[in-house]
């Protein structure tokens, strides 16, 4: 069984990757599973300065779900790569900075910077952080920022350019196009999605930010609906992400149209999630005799 | 910090929506230690979804057994006080840091405010072969929520209720000002509660000048510390300090106490 994804110049092993923001640096789940059978880590969003994060309280769950707030709290590029890159090329799996920032200047000097790393196989450019002031989500919300963005860090790098996708828009597969016209290798689709929890004891919102993110099982059908769209829109791969929190989630993405499929939240549910969720996609492979991971998306009817 | 199945041996109302769950905890899994908790997906289904952080109450060596004290109040503690014994759990733990006593110290001051009580318990079990005098203080609304003596085998707590329906009547801090402040000197105040009650364990222990650790709370979702959601405000670095992997146990100068 063939279980290689192709994104742009580079081979992940396997489809099953780790979501941003909800895997630390690696490091936090390496005594809890083994690093090494996963696709790629997406590791906690990286910006060229360090940032505190936002106020607490930062997340609250839902039905089914976490609203998230955490404000892209991160130690900055300098000692990501001094301190975090180090356990990260020890893993042996592919390793993915996710890449945000307020300004354009800001994207093209941390990729830059990773540039000097082999161990990075590629990066994911975050557009889409609902919970920053400014820069992130506004970049992702407009298609000729979008494009114009690609298309600059695309001169920086020949390694994996990935886009990562909000769904806070009208149409997500012209986010999606422009992506692509600007030289993205691949799609991420999809970040999490605006929301509000008010507690009516204290008449305000419970977040300290007011809005969060929402992501786990609750927007999982969101998530599969925006994938079979941008898969048809584009022609590189799209990485589904959205509330899998097992391999039938997994499978849903992969025939909607995904190359690869990241788990976030499912991983604080149990983070033997990722391992079990591959284990179940081989499973079914062997089952309904597919031999290629690549080929999954021809079997929808 | 290890992910495994532990089997349920009791699971017991002690008070008022009050329940002690003790549950096997094998040998070759790390010891926790008191002010130490552990997480558990009490359900296989997606509602709750997250996993529940509960801080130890005790560990008990010779029974290879390990308990929580936790508080019916909300749908992922309701199921777990349905749960009988012989039923597994799926445990991540031991995680977070530890209450410890310096050298220097011939006194611990416990303070325990509700269901702040589990990791005061243990503490006390903890330190009572030591050469330490300890002093056990538990706070609550009102006499139903006080607690069986036999959970406290190795000190006397001393009662405060908000309304003086039992014990003093008076937070416990109200309780530490009828003390002679010599006793401060050489003590170590330890406190889990809510968080009006440790800011005034904070203060106290400020204005009397000796230390003072505390047990911080806030909502959790990875227990780990990779999503940095448990934050809270501290003085130092960053501003903020994950509870979850950066505590639960923190010195209370520390925090930044709003």
């Amino acid at each position: 069984m063939d279980l290689r994804v192709v994104i742009g110049k580079r081979v992940l092993n396997n489809p099953v990757c780790v979501a941003s923001g909800t895997f630390g640096y690696g490091s936090e789940y390496e005594k809890l599973i083994d690093l090494t059978n996963i696709g790629a880590i997406f590791t906690k969003a990286v910006t060229l300065n360090p940032r505190p994060g936002n106020e607490p309280p930062r997340i609250i769950e839902t039905p089914c779900g976490l609203l998230n707030a955490i404000g892209l709290a991160n130690v900055g590029i300098q000692r990501f790569l001094k301190e975090k890159m180090i356990f990260l090329k020890s893993l042996g799996c592919a390793v993915i900075p996710n890449v945000a920032g307020s300004t354009e200047h800001e994207y093209k000097e941390v990729v830059k910077i990773l540039e000097s790393s082999d161990s990075v196989f590629g990066y994911e450019i975050n557009i889409s952080c609902p919970n920053v002031k400014k820069g992130a989500l506004a970049f992702g919300t407009d298609p000729v920022m979008v494009e114009s963005l690609t298309g600059n860090l695309r001169k920086i790098t020949e390694k994996p350019l990935i886009v990562k996708l909000t769904p806070n828009v009208t149409d997500i597969s012209i986010i999606a196009k422009a992506a692509e016209n600007g030289g993205a290798d691949a799609v991420s689709c999809i970040n999490t999605l605006i929301g509000m929890v008010i507690d009516i004891k204290k008449r305000k919102p419970v977040l300290a930010n007011g809005t969060g993110g929402l992501s786990g099982p609750a927007i999982r059908p969101i998530g599969v609906a925006m994938t079979y769209k941008v898969s048809r829109a584009v022609s590189i791969p799209v990485i589904g992400i959205g509330g899998i929190i097992c391999a039938e989630d997994a499978l849903q993405y992969l025939l909607a149209g995904a190359s690869a499929i990241q788990v976030g939240t499912g991983t604080f549910i149990d983070p033997a999630i990722p391992g079990k969720t591959l284990d179940g996609i081989k499973d079914y492979c062997i089952k309904e005799q597919i031999e290629c991971i690549k080929d999954f998306h021809k079997y929808i009817k | 910090m290890v992910q495994f199945y532990s089997t349920i041996l009791s699971n017991s109302s002690i008070a008022k929506d009050f329940y002690k769950l003790i549950f096997s905890w094998n040998n070759s899994i790390p010891v926790p230690g008191p002010g130490q908790f552990l997480t558990i997906r009490v359900t296989d289904t997606t509602v709750p979804l997250l996993r529940r952080p509960f801080a130890f109450s005790g560990y008990t060596d010779s029974l290879n057994a390990a308990s929580i004290i936790y508080q019916k109040r909300g749908i992922a503690t309701e199921l777990l006080a349905g749960k009988s014994p012989g039923e597994k759990l799926d445990i991540i733990g031991p995680l977070g840091n530890c209450f410890i006593v310096d050298t220097n110290i011939k006194r611990i001051i416990a303070i325990a405010g509700g269901i702040g009580l589990g990791p005061m318990v243990f503490v006390t079990e903890y330190f009572k072969n030591r050469d330490l005098d300890i002093i056990f203080i538990f706070g609550c609304r009102y006499k139903v929520y006080i607690l069986h003596s036999s959970l406290f085998s190795s000190v006397t707590p001393v009662i405060c209720t908000d309304n003086g329906s039992a014990g003093f009547h008076g937070t416990p801090v109200d309780y530490l000002r009828t003390f002679d402040k010599s006793i401060f000197s050489e003590s170590i105040l330890f406190a889990c509660g809510p968080h009006p009650m440790l800011n005034g364990c904070h203060e106290f222990a400020l204005e009397y000048n000796f230390p003072c650790m505390v047990s911080m709370e806030q909502i959790m979702a990875c227990g780990v510390g990779a999503c940095m959601g448990c934050c809270v405000k501290s003085v130092k670095d960053t501003g903020f300090a994950r509870v979850c992997s950066d505590g639960a146990i923190f010195n209370s100068r520390d925090i930044l106490w709003t």
